[in-house]
């Protein structure tokens, strides 16, 4: 048991960034998820947790202390590498056997035997024990990996995305499956990831990374509804956020309404919302939409934006429509899989203001979005 | 139509495996000249048919001077500990070579590898002269130094791509599991390059078994390896054929013996690694 403290880390290769000025403070037995694109410095961020990498600048704290000058070995952390890392020379239960062997966390052979076979039972790879590593699918290499990792009481886990080269379909049990151990565990662990599902369905909290910088820190929920940046905004949720600028307009006292869309179709903000505008003194917004908030409206309905298809993708439930506004922006909206749309009509379409995430048009960060219970729509 | 087909693909496996075999016959008939020399009584030399009476008389002969048997010892020791200098040099240089980034590495290979590039011939004045000035003339220690030329830069440069295949993330890995590094080194990535290190230390062997010049002139009465304790056998006067081949195949046995031995890691030494993915 054990917290995570990192401060200030910075750690270039030559030239290259890998993270800068990176905070972050993981609570003992949490959970975090550090989500981020590729180059984001995900790896980076874990192997100077794990003393592979030295940092150039900062501390890394482990319960409390600074383990700087510690070598890997001393560090007591267990890590799942991208690669998985295993030994190509050792059968399954060698490579899980074998921190066990090592001058560190020696132990007698039945001992070793005992939790080797337990971990084994966990991660169903018991009857694979004696299998040569060549011999293993993409899915059992993984759990070996996982395994010989668990074998140890490590004070924390660290997982390089330990799901990207499975299939999609493994990828979801062994997601559920991670949930599950997570639980049983209670161990303090960092899973990296670049899947934004991954990162909300497993992480206490996700940490956002991009170009070697924190963007933010927060549970799931936040992360998703109340992202700290348009990038974040971005990075999370399939098919992706919609953008586009938008104008406030103070319509009678205190109500503040947007307009967007090149129409003439005032929005009134919730009162919560227009308190933050009121207090930050912005002008300049822009709005975030989530496609699956963006609803199809009956042909004459007088609130609603008006639109032509610009085309239609079935998958299954859900079918993506991308509509082409009255100024030329484009929007995706998720829809109910049992409507059919053709390509090059006309049609109409309601955004509840309530579900509008905004942003600041210059510096890109979060203002607000309101706390109010949704009504129905 | 159907029945042309079928001739001319008939024909195409056996006009290959014809060629085939007279390559091999064009390959092999000087070995096997040499097997069927051994065996000739000294009159029958010069006759060009097949048919003569086998002796072991050549052998005889051979294996009755001492200083042959010497020179045979002599070789493999020379060959040998020059070997294992090279893999104590050159499997830690590999590995840096391989591993790690650093100013001048490209630089430093290479000057590894063009120690090879000059002729023995050329520069075994000089080394004479030096050698001469260090009095390691004739000395076991200066064999197996000189051996460095032939050894190093093959064993260097056939296990630094060994290592290059190696991902840095089982080193990481078995550092977290708790070993120190020379133990990560010896117990996880020595046994990885295991294939590659018994191939290039057969190939170093078997150039190093094989080398002439440099024992010839460096090397003195006792140190004669066998490379050059059987030109003896080629005297101005008379030339004993049948003792040459005999010397010359005795000679090449123990490679023969190391190649089948370890052929498995052999052919998956030259195999991997060699070619990257």
């Amino acid at each position: 048991m054990a917290s995570v403290e990192l401060q200030g880390l910075t750690k270039f290769y030559n030239k290259r960034r890998g993270v800068e000025n990176l905070s972050i403070d993981i609570h003992d037995k949490e959970f975090m998820a550090v989500f981020g694109p590729a180059g984001a410095g995900k790896t980076t961020t874990l192997n100077l947790v794990a003393g592979i990498v030295t940092p150039n600048s900062g501390t890394v704290k482990l319960g409390g202390r600074d383990i700087g000058g510690l070598e890997p070995a001393d560090r007591n952390v267990a890590m799942v590498f991208e690669s998985y890392a295993l030994y190509p020379q050792f059968n399954v239960y060698d490579n899980m056997a074998f921190p066990l062997r090592s001058p560190k966390f020696k132990m007698s052979e039945d001992k070793i035997k005992e939790r080797v076979t337990h971990h084994a039972k966990v991660m169903r790879i018991d009857h694979l024990l004696q299998r040569p590593i060549q011999a293993l699918s993409n899915g059992q290499r993984q759990r070996t990996a996982l395994g010989r990792a668990l074998v140890r009481n490590p004070d924390v886990f660290l997982l390089d995305e330990p799901l990207s080269h499975l299939d999609a379909k493994l990828r979801h049990s062994m997601r559920a499956e991670l949930k599950e151990m997570r639980t049983q565990l209670g161990t303090t662990t960092i899973y990296v990831t670049h899947d934004y599902l991954e990162a909300m369905s497993l992480g206490d909290r996700v940490a956002v990374l991009n170009e070697g910088h924190l963007m933010q820190l927060a549970s799931p929920d936040d992360v998703y509804f109340r992202p700290a940046s348009v990038d974040v905004a971005k990075f999370f949720g399939d098919p992706e956020v919609n953008i586009f600028d938008a104008t406030l307009k103070t319509s009678g006292g205190s109500q503040i309404s947007v307009q967007m869309l090149g129409e003439n179709i005032p929005l009134a903000l919730p009162p919560d919302v227009v308190q933050i505008l009121n207090e930050k003194h912005t002008s300049k917004i822009q709005v975030g939409v989530r496609p699956p908030d963006i609803r199809i409206a009956q042909e004459g309905d007088k609130g609603a934006f008006h639109a032509t298809i610009y085309s239609f993708e079935p998958l299954g439930t859900k079918s993506i429509l991308t509509l082409k506004a009255v100024d030329g922006s484009f929007l995706r909206a998720l829809v109910d899989g049992h409507l059919t749309f053709e390509i090059d009509r006309r049609t109409q379409f309601r955004i509840d203001p309530h579900l509008l995430i905004i942003f600041d048009a210059q510096s890109q960060k979060f203002l607000a979005r309101s706390t109010e219970p949704i009504e129905n729509l | 139509m159907d029945s042309d087909k079928g001739i001319l693909g008939l024909l195409g496996p056996v006009l290959r495996n014809l060629i085939l075999f007279l390559y091999a016959l064009f390959a092999l008939f000087p070995l096997i000249w040499m097997v069927i020399l051994s065996f000739k009584p000294d009159e029958q030399m010069f006759t060009t048919t097949f048919i003569f009476t086998p002796t072991l008389d050549n052998f005889r002969a051979v294996l009755g001077e001492a200083s042959f048997v010497r020179s045979l010892w002599n070789n493999l020791v020379i060959s040998g500990l020059a070997v294992a200098l090279s893999l104590i040099v050159g499997v830690p240089a590999a590995y840096a070579l391989g591993r790690y980034q650093f100013k001048g590495r490209e630089d430093i290979a290479f000057t590894f590898l063009s120690f090879r590039f000059a002729p023995e011939i050329l520069v075994i004045i000089p080394l004479y002269l030096i050698y001469q000035k260090l009095g390691l003339i004739d000395s076991v220690f200066g064999l197996i130094w000189v051996y460095q030329l032939i050894s190093l830069p093959l064993l260097i440069w056939i296990l630094r791509g060994f290592f290059e295949d190696i991902s840095p993330d089982i080193e990481g890995a078995a550092q977290l599991d708790g070993y120190s590094w020379w133990q990560v080194f010896f117990k996880v990535l020595l046994p990885m390059v295991k294939p590659g290190i018994v191939a290039a230390a057969l190939l170093c062997f078997i150039f190093c078994w094989n080398a002439f010049t440099f024992a010839l002139q460096l090397g003195g009465a006792s140190t004669q390896t066998s490379t050059v304790s059987m030109t003896r056998f080629l005297a101005s006067d008379t030339v004993h054929y049948g003792w040459v081949a005999a010397a010359a195949l005795l000679a090449a046995l123990p490679e023969v013996i190391l190649a089948l031995l370890i052929q498995k890691h052999l052919v998956r030494g030259l195999s991997f690694g060699a070619v990257k993915g």
